[in-house]
């Protein structure tokens, strides 16, 4: 009896294998290869309708707060330019240390990348103002940045997937695998942490990069007035110089990023003498990603 | 009827007393070793009173980054042979020093942060705010002056080390929502996840 106990309750990870076995680490060519495999397979593409450019974030949650921020940061991608390369997904994989998936699931398409090329053209979460996937999150784990960005945390996740659920654009991807155990994930950058199984996750419009930089500015602006060095600009972090890895990685220039709330943004600069459009299905709730095409 | 539940209640107690005679503790990997988190070989006696408090050396003498950049780092063995390279006093335990600090790596302390990954501490940027190193790093003792450092017994507390303080994330957000160091008039600080979570 004590026996049976013993090895249904006892030593539960002991008995079934410890996930801290010897791991295996997939090269830079395996992510090479899923990509070019996730690009030829590619996606359903979605209808796109004509939006205004995005401003100040309008959104029905109250714990939104976005009317005392100076920034929120966005994308548009060039439609004109764009050919589908999938430079984007490994540069994207590569910064936010995104796992391979299993042959299985590859066969299926449920690729983990946050970046998917539906239609020809990379899709990836539109960070919406008024985002839905928020709403219905039971721990907070999904929330907004007061910089305009639906943020994830992965330590709060219980993986309810209610967001993912809730995401016109099936842009979130639940981790159903423990990547490390299975020799599926490489730590390309030590700033974005991995994420466990049972964990969603989703494009954070490199956050990091954007805190990163955001830290460094308030610490140079606080020394600089401490010594009393005058200050060039208001001295209020916009965010300026920062990229994000697909935009960076795009080779014509087709991924703008920047502040549609600072007018001497490339992005604002650029999607002003732009036709918008953005996916039907999020083109209501405010997105920040949006598509250019044409001149107006 | 009787003995059948008598026998199924049993099962479930001697299941429950195997789970606690053989289960495994609750976060087996969560205990944190304070006595591993700095290591310096060969030992190099450093004591923070006699530099700080003494002769009145800034944190960010030793610690570059203390005031300037994300990581506070650890002092290069080159950084402590800026002063002590020639003997300093004539003190007879200086000689113990300067054969210590002969024998040391060129980075004699090594330390692991406590720091879980999915958190971000930038010091520069809370020194940039006026916040001085101590707030944080002399918690709940007052003024710690090198008697009350010495006679301290305390586990987890060395006189080597600033601190042997257990940071979490309530000291963090009282001070982030100005509960704590009221008299300091610091500027609001964020509170939303993302400005230090990952």
């Amino acid at each position: 009896m004590m026996a049976a106990g013993f090895a249904l309750f006892g030593c539960r990870d002991g008995l079934l294998g410890s996930s801290s076995g010897s791991r295996k680490l997939p090269t830079l060519g395996d992510f090479e290869d899923e990509v070019r495999r996730a690009v030829a397979q590619g996606g359903r593409g979605f209808e796109l309708v004509k939006v205004p450019m995005p401003g100040s974030i309008k959104s029905s949650l109250s714990t939104v707060r976005s009317q005392d921020s100076a920034n929120r940061f966005g994308m548009a991608i060039d439609l004109d330019v764009c050919d589908g390369c999938g430079k984007c997904i490994l540069a994207c994989n590569m910064e936010n240390n995104v796992p391979l998936v299993t042959e299985d699931e590859a066969a299926k398409n449920r690729f983990m990348h946050w970046i998917q090329i539906c239609g020809g053209v990379p899709f990836m979460c539109a960070h919406c103002g008024d985002a839905p996937c928020e709403k219905v999150c039971p721990t907070g784990a999904a929330n907004h940045t007061p910089d305009g960005l639906s943020a994830m945390m992965y330590k709060r996740c219980t993986g309810s997937r209610f967001c993912g659920a809730n995401c016109p654009l099936h842009a979130r991807k639940f981790n159903f695998n423990d990547a490390q155990a299975l020799g599926l994930a490489r730590k390309f950058n030590d700033e974005v942490p991995q994420r466990g199984k049972g964990v969603m996750e989703k494009c954070s419009m490199c956050l990091q990069r954007l805190q990163n930089d955001r830290l460094r500015f308030k610490t140079e602006v606080g020394v600089a007035k401490a010594a009393g060095v005058p200050v060039l600009g208001s001295g209020e972090w916009r965010g300026r110089g920062v990229q994000t890895a697909c935009s960076e990685a795009c080779s014509k220039h087709a991924i703008i990023f920047g502040n549609w709330l600072d007018e001497n943004s490339e992005l604002v600069k650029v999607a002003s003498r732009r036709e918008l459009y953005a996916p039907s299905v999020v083109a209501g709730l405010d997105p920040s990603v949006v598509y250019m095409r044409g001149r107006r | 009827m009787k003995y059948f539940s008598v026998a199924v209640l049993g099962i479930i107690c001697a299941f429950l007393l195997a789970d606690f005679l053989f289960g495994q503790g609750v976060s087996p990997t969560q205990k944190s070793d304070l006595d591993e988190s700095v290591t310096s070989t060969p030992a190099i006696v450093f004591k923070h009173a006699l530099h700080g408090d003494s002769i009145g050396l800034d944190c960010a003498y030793c610690h570059t980054g203390a005031r300037s950049s994300g990581h506070a780092f650890m002092p290069a063995k080159s950084d402590c042979m800026d002063c002590h390279r020639l003997p300093l006093t004539e003190n007879p335990g200086i000689e113990t020093l300067d054969s210590a600090l002969a024998g040391a790596a060129s980075e004699p302390w090594v330390v692991k942060s406590n720091l879980p990954e999915h958190v971000v501490f930038h010091h520069g940027v809370h020194s940039a705010a006026g916040v001085e190193c101590a707030d944080c790093h002399r918690p709940h003792r007052g003024a710690v002056g090198e008697a009350t450092l010495a006679s301290d017994g305390a586990q987890g507390f060395r006189n080597d080390i600033y601190g042997g303080e257990k940071f979490d994330m309530k000291m963090c957000l009282s001070c982030h929502r100005g509960e704590t160091f009221k008299q300091k008039n610091f500027k609001p600080a964020a509170t939303y996840c993302a400005a230090c979570h990952r």
